[in-house]
């Protein structure tokens, strides 16, 4: 266990595992049945703990989430902008994205997910208007135009 | 034996009996939950208020008639704690968690002692009322840490520390009251009665040290019915042959449960065992309420009194104790001593086994007494450990600033 991370044995109960968290102290308890409890203590410690009680599957479930297989938030989006609704984005695509390696058409894009691709960044080069047969790389920044509720919808076709 | 040998129409009559009796203690038992109650004292609530001794319907007239039945409930309770029990648990908590639990033992047993003494009981008793009143119920404990939501607090660990230093005193306490409860006289006859016992207890220990791959071996199944089949039938053998060569069959349960933590199946034993565990100690509690007479409850009404009260000031000592060896505060002591208040399992087979021994008969009512009383008002006074954490003086605790998590 590292640092941040502090086990401790709960005898005929199973073991704890707490980690210091912004405004509080978060403590999952593993029960030898499987079952998990999430104490949420406040630092003030006057408010008694919020806990949410998770079986096996479900715990593992909000494990993978929190984990980041289902979404990871770490693509650079370094401008994004809301005009009138419109929103204006980029994403970065990684070597193991969806998008990467297959054409704008075969990802059927506009159809999947409402959002436009406006402009392809590879390296020094600019794609200003991508063709639909153009292939997207890993390492692309592209740029997107669309509503801003499209945008996660992109984001898990494309960039995954 | 009766459930086992009877036949036709009186096979139907127990039948019903037993099957209503169980319904209505788990009714019983699933409105006290609402309560915040444990189950235990409302299984016995259940038999006395079907048994003999009271007005209404009796369903089972004699507890004897659910004989092997609550036997196996004895057995599966000590079954389970050797299977749970780690000493690696024990030490891994270090000098501060031990010295916790000897000085908790230490006030608690010696309360015991006292009591018992001045109750005049004679001299056997006061040995049984010192465990009876010292151990408490591992089994109200962790329920009771899940249910209040307390199992993230600081003083957690060190308290469910002090109830495992409980449980392995319990083990060896089984088996030095051997010599008590088998009534062996004079000192060579004592002697005898102790080598024999403990020679039981070195074979199954080394058994639990060394056997696990053969033991291992002969329960090894992927299937879990006939792992069921087989580790019950270890179980309720050792406890069988620990009863015959003199030592308690609760002693060889624990043992049996020992053995079968170190093999391979452990984990899955564990899972397999609770829901059994379950019924056949439902069965013991409730057996154990149909034999309370309420006027002889009534009659040691003054020694339950006198006992509850020694109880509850020796762990809120017990309580202070602890929480100044590991420097936390005023509301952890208030928690751990209105916790490891509750009595249970361990005071009621403790008693059982000294009445079966022929020790003085007002045990029984006088346990039963103790453990409704304490079983009830601990969990309660637990949820409302704040309001003595405020009563106690600041000045207990030197070092009230590592105290900063105040819990619910």
């Amino acid at each position: 266990m590292s640092d941040q991370i502090r086990e401790q044995e709960l005898p005929g109960i199973g073991r704890r595992y707490s980690v210091q968290a912004d405004g509080g102290e978060v403590s999952v308890v593993i029960h030898h049945s499987g079952r998990r409890d999430i104490y949420l203590a406040d630092t003030t410690g006057h408010q008694p703990p919020a806990v949410a009680t998770l079986s096996d599957d479900q715990a593992r479930r909000l494990g993978a989430v929190l984990a980041g297989a289902y979404f990871q938030p770490t693509l650079t989006r370094q401008i994004e902008a809301v005009v009138g609704g419109l929103l204006i984005d980029w994403v970065t695509l990684r070597p193991d994205s969806p998008g990467a390696g297959r054409s704008i058409a075969d990802l059927q894009v506009r159809r999947q997910t409402r959002m436009t691709i406006v402009a392809i960044l590879r390296g020094d080069d600019v794609v200003v208007v991508p063709e639909p047969t153009e292939v997207l790389q890993a390492g692309d920044r592209v740029v997107i135009v669309g509503r801003p509720d499209d945008l996660d919808g992109f984001v898990r076709h494309v960039a995954g | 034996m009766g459930l086992l040998a009877a036949t036709g129409g009186e096979s139907g009559r127990e039948l019903v009996a037993l099957g209503a009796a169980l319904l209505i203690a788990g009714l019983l038992a699933r409105a006290g939950r609402r309560m915040g109650l444990p189950t235990i004292p409302l299984f016995m609530a259940a038999g006395i208020l079907t048994g003999p001794h009271t007005p209404g319907p009796v369903l089972i007239r004699d507890p004897a008639d659910l004989g092997l039945l609550t036997t196996l409930g004895l057995i599966l309770l000590l079954f389970h704690l050797g299977l749970e029990f780690s000493l690696d648990d024990l030490l891994a908590g270090g000098r501060r968690l031990l010295a916790a639990g000897a000085a908790y033992l230490a006030i608690n047993m010696s309360a015991g002692v006292a009591l018992g003494a001045s109750l005049g009981w004679g001299g056997r008793e006061v040995l049984v009322i010192a465990g009876i009143v010292g151990i408490s119920s591992s089994a109200i404990v962790t329920k009771l840490l899940v249910e209040l939501r307390r199992l993230a607090n600081p003083e957690t660990g060190l308290l469910l520390g002090i109830v495992v230093v409980e449980d392995v005193f319990l083990a060896i306490y089984l088996a030095l009251l051997q010599p008590v409860l088998g009534g062996a006289e004079g000192a060579g006859e004592v002697a005898a009665s102790v080598a024999k016992g403990v020679a039981f207890l070195v074979l199954l220990v080394a058994l639990a040290r060394w056997g696990r791959g053969p033991v291992g071996r002969l329960l090894g199944t992927g299937d879990d019915e006939l792992l069921t089949v087989c580790f019950i039938g270890v179980a309720v053998l050792i406890a069988g042959v620990a009863a015959n060569v003199g030592v308690s069959d609760a002693i060889g349960a624990f043992l049996a449960g020992q053995v079968v933590a170190g093999t391979s199946v452990a984990h899955r034993v564990q899972r397999l065992v609770l829901p059994l565990r379950d019924l056949f100690a439902a069965m013991f509690f409730f057996a154990f309420g149909l034999s309370v007479d309420p006027g002889a409850l009534a009659s040691v009404a003054l020694p339950v009194l006198a006992a509850v009260t020694v109880t509850a000031i020796g762990c809120v000592v017990a309580g202070v104790i602890a929480v100044r060896i590991q420097g936390l505060g005023p509301s952890s002591a208030a928690n751990i001593g209105l916790t490891v208040v509750a009595r249970g399992e361990f005071s009621l087979i403790l008693a059982t086994l000294a009445v079966a021994a022929g020790l003085d008969g007002r045990l029984g009512p006088f346990t039963a007494g103790y453990v409704l009383v304490l079983a009830i008002a601990g969990p309660l006074a637990a949820s409302r450990s704040h309001l003595l954490a405020r009563r106690l003086p600041a000045r207990l605790f030197p070092t009230p600033a590592l105290s900063g998590k105040v819990s619910p």
